[in-house]
C-alpha cells in the first residue's frame, strides 16, 4: 500500500495584524506577539475542502474574554450581519453551561493571561457554500488557575469561496503572543 | 506545489514501564506497545522542531474503571509539582453530565473500562517543550456503563521544558494497549 500524507501544512500568502509583529515561519507557521488582530490570507484553496487550525496563545489580561473570528476574502473580512451562528459548551470551575448567538462574527475560544490552545476543524471554506467551524479548546477564566473548556462551533451562512481568516481579542487593551498553523486535509 | 507533511509520528529515544508482568516496546513506525502497565512513560518525543502535540491511545484496562494521570517528564524524571496541574473535567454517562475542578501534582489524562481495546482517547498538548506553562486537552471515550465521554482541559504551571510524559494508573489496574505521538508540524 502506498502511504500519502493526509495533513499538509499550509504557508499563508500573506499576513496582515494590528499589534507589534506576526512573521509567517519558514514552513508555513505563524508566530505573533502583542497583536490584537492577525489576519491569515491565502490558506484555504482548491486543493482541500477541509482544515484544521491549531494555535497556542497568551494574552495580556487577567479578566476572561473570547478569541473572535471572521471568514476572509481577498484581503476583506466577510462582516455580514447576522450571518454567523454559534453555538458554545463552556465547562467551568463547577458549571456546565451552552449559549447560542447569531452576530457579524464567531468565537473559537477564550482568552486568559495565560496558556490557552485550540484545534478547529474548519469545513468547506473555499467551497462556495456555507461553511462550518468546530473547536476543541482549552480556555482560561483568565488565570493559568483556571482552565476552562470553551468549544464553540459555528455556521456561516453566506455561500462564499474564502481564502483565509482573521482572529481577534476585539479590544485593544487585550494582546495575543502565540503560534496558529494552518493545515489541509487530504481530499 | 511543495507540500509540507503536518503531522509527525514522534518516535520515542526510549520508554519505561511497570506493573505485575509489563512489557511495552517502540514498534518500527514510532508507536509504543504496552501490556500489562500500570504506567508507561515516553522520553525524548518532545523537541524544540514543533510546538504542539496529539497523543492518539487505544487501550484497556484490567480495573472495571481506571483513571490514567498525565506527568510532564524532562530527562526521564516526572514533574510532581504538588497543585501544579490543574484541570476542569466533564463527563457525560446516560443522563448525567457533571463538571469537576482540581489542583493536584498529577492532570487526569484518560478514563479506561475493561473491555478489550474499546476506549479510545485523544490528547492535545501545546508547547511542552517550550519553557512555559503547558496545556493539554483530552477528549476521551471509554466503555464504562457501555459508552462514557470524558472531556477535560488542563494547564501545568511550571515553565520547564518537557521531552516526555508519564502515563500513570491512579488506581494500579494493569492496562494493555497502543499509543502513538504525533508532533504538528510548523
Amino acid at each position: 500500500m502506498m502511504s500519502k500524507n493526509g495533513l499538509h501544512l499550509i504557508t499563508p500568502t500573506s499576513v496582515a495584524h494590528t499589534g507589534t509583529s506576526a512573521t509567517i515561519n519558514t514552513n508555513g507557521s505563524v508566530s505573533f506577539t502583542a497583536c490584537q488582530t492577525v489576519s491569515l490570507n491565502g490558506v484555504f484553496t482548491a486543493d482541500y475542502d477541509n482544515y484544521q487550525v491549531v494555535m497556542w496563545y497568551d494574552a495580556t489580561t487577567t479578566v476572561s474574554g473570547t478569541l473572535k473570528f471572521r471568514m476572509r476574502l481577498s484581503g476583506t473580512d466577510n462582516t455580514t450581519a447576522s450571518s454567523y451562528v454559534q453555538q458554545y459548551l463552556n465547562v467551568t470551575r463547577n458549571s456546565v453551561t451552552g449559549f447560542r448567538q447569531t452576530t457579524s462574527q464567531s468565537e473559537l475560544n477564550q482568552f486568559g493571561n495565560d496558556t490557552c490552545g485550540l484545534v478547529a476543524n474548519f469545513y468547506g471554506p473555499f467551497l462556495a457554500q456555507p461553511t462550518a467551524v468546530r473547536t476543541v479548546t482549552l480556555g482560561s477564566d483568565g488565570a493559568i488557575t483556571a482552565p476552562t473548556i470553551y468549544d464553540c462551533v459555528t455556521t456561516h451562512n453566506q455561500s462564499t469561496a474564502y481564502d483565509g481568516f482573521s482572529f481577534y481579542t476585539g479590544s485593544g487593551l487585550t494582546l495575543l503572543t502565540g503560534r496558529v498553523a494552518v493545515y489541509g486535509m487530504r481530499k | 506545489m511543495t507540500t509540507v507533511n503536518g503531522l509527525v509520528v514522534m518516535t520515542p529515544t526510549s520508554i519505561a514501564s511497570a506493573g505485575s508482568g509489563n512489557s511495552s516496546s517502540i514498534n518500527a513506525d514510532g508507536s509504543v506497545d504496552f501490556a500489562s502497565c500500570t504506567r508507561i512513560s515516553l522520553n525524548g518525543v518532545f523537541t524544540s522542531s514543533y510546538d504542539n502535540y496529539m497523543v492518539v491511545v487505544r487501550f484497556s484496562s484490567s480495573g472495571n474503571e481506571d483513571v490514567f494521570g498525565a506527568r510532564l517528564r524532562s530527562s526521564g524524571t516526572d514533574n510532581a509539582a504538588a497543585s501544579s496541574y490543574t484541570f476542569r473535567m466533564v463527563q457525560a454517562s446516560g443522563t448525567s453530565k457533571s463538571p469537576s475542578d482540581t489542583s493536584t501534582d498529577i492532570a487526569y489524562a484518560f478514563y479506561v473500562d475493561n473491555d478489550i481495546q474499546s476506549n479510545g482517547n485523544i490528547l492535545f498538548l501545546w508547547r511542552p517543550n517550550l519553557a512555559q506553562p503547558t496545556g493539554g486537552r483530552v477528549v476521551n471515550q471509554d466503555s464504562f456503563s457501555s459508552a462514557r465521554l470524558t472531556d477535560i482541559a488542563w494547564t501545568h504551571n511550571q515553565s520547564v521544558s518537557y521531552d516526555g510524559i508519564s502515563f500513570i494508573s491512579l488506581n494500579n489496574a494493569l492496562s494493555s494497549g497502543t499509543l502513538t505521538v504525533f508532533g504538528f508540524n510548523q
